[in-house]
């Protein structure tokens, strides 16, 4: 077992150096011009030129990558271009806002998802099963955006019960911390849940036909062991799976949540990264996103174990 | 221990919470401001970008010798006064006395010239300053001499400036860094601390009142950026938030006490609500143009220029960026902000009278347009330029000629827009943008105005008459010279079409109806209090 684990760490290396290649390669050849940004609309292009010597952006490709990847050898994700301050630091500062909405939302959908699928799948065919498919469509199709937005108009400014913006660090208490993920959570954890149980219906309905589940049927076990003592364990890894793929689509959502509910995480720095083509930044944080993803999925690897004890590493 | 213990207690302690939550020294709530900005500040070195947020920054940090009103008169900030000796060729600036930079240190002359000096490398006033400056030195810790090779009857407007980039006074430390590189602190001696250690940019700037700070007495009537600055805030932070919905959410639940620029379908839900109040932030519009790339066809061709303005529809292109609202936009405008000095109707006959397609199709053949490609340029994520951008395709479409429209991301638009190419190799025939009030209301920092071909603004038009004549408004004695000059720039201008206005667009902002006192022209934050 640590043989394997060690053995996926150091796997993890080329896969980030490959990232790192494509990730700054792609940045070197997209569109857009930072100096041109700083430089605003009132800028000759004179200033502009100025401004892009200043910054190093007119040499070439390989000196630039070349003292990028020597930096991150050393621990040192680079300077933003505009604010000035490290990445590293700009990341950190983000990371909080981020890691709270995406183990919130895993938490709740987790929670919601996996009775659901179950529930489905016990009464196959009937209205709850309907109306369980129902939701999962509807999670697939409405966009999280729209979600968010319906979300902050009926709790935040109807009701007046939850606050419509902004993010609250854990170190300010726990429900003031609480409070400001409940609306992006559910935003965020809807397509989740849906994905969730239809993996988990789909997946509950193949273990229930199996013989053994009959035998313990036969045998008098009670419909809730047999549900979640028997046929759900045998169930998970497909659901373990899917949860951590699902990571990848926590991303990718927080970057919308992140904007419509204003929470300062990583999604939003991505996002404003982008726009302004603050190099730096962006490489900083695809590359923290692909080290977290292979982490994800190397800890689910581990997690197949825990439920089917015929897989070993 | 059973789970359900396990669970139970967990619920507990989530109640609990707020009880057991650490006890912060908060500031008491009237005394906070909390304010959305019109854009994320991304960089805090307000020579260094020309980004208005940046500017509005400077202005909360930073102190200018010289302040400006509504009528654009220079009234002293920093300065005590200013003496002119030598047939107005050499002034002397005095300091007032007790000025504190915020790292505790006097503000010395020093510090001024050194401030002044990487300013007149980046502002286009600077730069003309700096051409009739002969020497710019500190006499002592509180006296500055500008030697001039001749009179520059602007010195303090000049020093006074709103236009971006502003010439703040800072440290002399920072000052000596490059005006094209970035300053490392933000060290001002303005009405407000910037809080480092706060900042998180894409979130959160926080400024907490200087306490060192003391108003200027003799500053005029508050006005723009003149008058004693009184601070009636203890804390002011920025927070950014870039979805404008949730912004106006965030004003209408009394979150956010001042959303600096909300979107025109915003301002609709915003004016319905009577705890908030939509007004007007500057009584100066922003001028939208529509651009033309100078250096290759067809719009290298003058006549082709012309031929489109019988098509041109002001009232079309404001309408698309601010709905239809009169009150948030103005047609029949000039190349100069409505409202200024210097607006004037030279020259604007052809984009007055009834509208032709036709006509501009039969002018376009007769000035032998040949079916060139034409590519219009712009971006989808900054509004007015979006809408100007649509307006322009739906015109250009309706002229039938061969059109390929690009829209993409403004920081795609920026690169391609500096582009010198042909079409063929990636460059542009048209872009539209629009330019804040303040910097095209004279010839001074009017960037699409200029006529200097190669060292122009994107477009690169060789218009060397425009050139001679803002030479000349330099030395113009009084205004209604400068006025008579300004007529003349603008008659040239419609002759030869560096760019045609599409209209003039306002800057609404909306906040609680408890704020008052709010100073007129831009996000300032002295003045203003709670009631």
């Amino acid at each position: 077992m640590w043989a394997y684990i060690f053995r996926r760490v150091l796997a993890t290396i080329p896969v980030m150096a490959i990232v790192a290649l494509f990730v700054f390669s792609l940045l070197y050849l997209a569109p857009g011009d930072p100096a041109a940004v700083i430089a605003g609309d009132q800028a000759s292009p004179d200033d502009v030129e100025r401004i892009r010597a200043s910054l190093g952006l007119d040499r070439p490709y390989l000196v630039r990558f070349g003292e990028w990847v020597f930096n991150i050898l050393r621990g040192d994700l680079g300077t933003s271009i505009f604010t000035n301050l490290p990445v590293s630091h700009m990341i950190m500062q983000r990371v909080e806002p981020t890691l709270s909405l995406m183990v919130v939302t895993l938490v709740l959908s987790v929670t919601i998802a996996v009775p659901m699928g179950v529930v489905a799948a016990w009464k196959q065919g009937t209205h709850a099963d309907r109306a369980v498919m129902a939701f999962a469509v509807l999670g697939f199709s409405v966009p999280v955006f729209v979600v968010g937005y319906v979300l902050a108009y009926v709790f935040a400014l109807e009701l007046d019960w939850l606050p419509v913006q902004g993010y609250t660090p854990l170190s300010q208490g726990l429900w003031p911390w609480f409070e400001n993920l409940i609306l992006p959570s559910i935003a965020l954890g809807t397509v989740y849940i849906a994905l969730i149980a239809r993996i988990t219906r789909a997946t509950m309905l193949e273990v229930l036909s199996q013989d053994y589940i009959r035998t313990a049927r036969a045998k008098g076990v009670g419909q809730r062991a047999i549900l979640f003592l028997h046929a759900l364990k045998n169930a998970a890894v497909p659901i373990v799976t899917v949860i951590g793929i699902g990571i990848a689509l926590l991303i990718g959502g927080a970057v919308v949540t992140e904007s419509v509910f204003a929470i300062p995480g990583l999604g939003r720095l991505t996002v404003d990264a982008i726009l302004r083509r603050d190099y730096p930044v962006i490489q900083g944080v695809v590359l923290l996103f692909s080290f977290v993803y292979v982490l994800v999925n190397l800890v689910i690897d581990l997690l197949y174990t825990l439920f089917d004890p015929r897989i070993r590493y | 221990m059973k789970r359900r213990d396990l669970v139970l207690g967990g619920g507990a302690a989530l109640v609990s919470a707020p009880l057991a939550a650490p006890a912060f020294a908060q500031p008491a709530q009237n005394r906070v401001l909390k304010f959305v900005p019109q854009a994320n500040l991304t960089s805090v070195d307000p020579v260094w970008t020309t980004a208005t947020v940046t500017r509005n920054h400077g202005y909360m940090v930073f102190d200018c010798l010289y302040g400006l009103d509504d009528q654009f008169r220079p009234f002293p900030q920093m300065a005590e006064g200013t003496s002119f000796e030598n047939d107005n060729r050499t002034a002397t600036i005095t300091l007032r006395p007790g000025l504190f930079f915020h790292d505790g240190e006097a503000v010395r002359a020093a510090d001024a010239v050194a401030s002044l000096k990487r300013w007149m490398r980046r502002s286009p006033i600077g730069q003309k300053l700096n051409e009739y400056t002969d020497e710019l030195v500190a006499l002592d810790d509180r006296r500055l001499r500008f030697r001039l090779k001749r009179p520059f009857p602007l010195l303090l407007n000049a020093l006074g400036s709103v236009a971006t980039p502003t010439p703040f006074i800072m440290p002399e430390r920072l000052a000596q860094t490059d005006a094209f590189t970035q300053i490392r602190e933000t060290i001002g001696s303005g009405p407000f601390r910037f809080v480092q250690n706060e900042f998180n940019s894409g979130s959160l700037a926080v400024y907490e009142r200087n306490p060192r700070y003391v108003p200027n007495p003799n500053a005029g009537p508050v006005s723009l950026t003149a008058g004693p600055k009184e601070v009636h805030f203890d804390r002011v932070e920025w927070h950014i938030i870039t979805d404008t919905s949730t912004s106006t959410s965030a004003l209408i639940r009394g979150e956010m006490d001042w959303f600096e620029q909300p979107t025109p379908e915003n301002q609709l839900l915003l004016r319905r609500n009577r705890n908030v109040v939509v007004e007007m932030l500057t009584p100066f519009m922003s001028v939208g143009i529509m651009r033309f790339n100078h250096l290759h066809p067809p719009f290298d061709n003058p006549a082709i220029r012309r031929a489109i303005l019988p098509a041109v529809q002001q009232s079309d292109f404001m309408i698309a960026a601010q709905g239809p609202e009169p009150e948030n936009w103005r047609d029949g405008v000039g190349c100069f902000t409505p409202g200024s000095p210097f607006a004037n109707d030279e020259g604007l006959d052809p984009l007055k009278g009834p509208r032709s397609i036709e006509r501009a199709r039969q002018l376009l053949r007769e000035a032998g347009y040949n079916n060139e490609p034409i590519r219009i340029l712009g971006p989808t994520d900054i509004l007015n330029p979006a809408a100007l951008t649509q307006v322009a395709a739906d015109l250009f479409r309706r002229l039938q000629v061969n059109l390929d429209v690009v829209l993409t991301d403004w920081g795609t638009v920026v690169q391609r827009r500096a582009s010198r190419e042909p079409l063929d190799r990636g460059g542009w025939s048209i872009t539209c943008t629009t330019f804040a009030g303040f910097e095209v209301m004279d010839p001074v920092s009017h960037f699409p105005l200029r006529g200097n071909g190669n060292g122009a603004w994107f477009g690169w038009p060789n218009v060397p008459e425009l050139e001679t004549l803002r030479d000349s408004w330099f030395d113009a004695p009084d205004v209604p010279a400068q006025q008579a000059i300004a007529r003349r720039m603008q008659g040239i201008a419609m002759q030869e079409l560096p760019f045609v206005p599409v209209g003039a667009v306002a800057s609404i902002t909306a906040h609680r109806r408890n704020l008052t006192g709010r100073v007129p022209g831009f996000a300032q934050f002295w003045g203003i209090r709670r009631a």
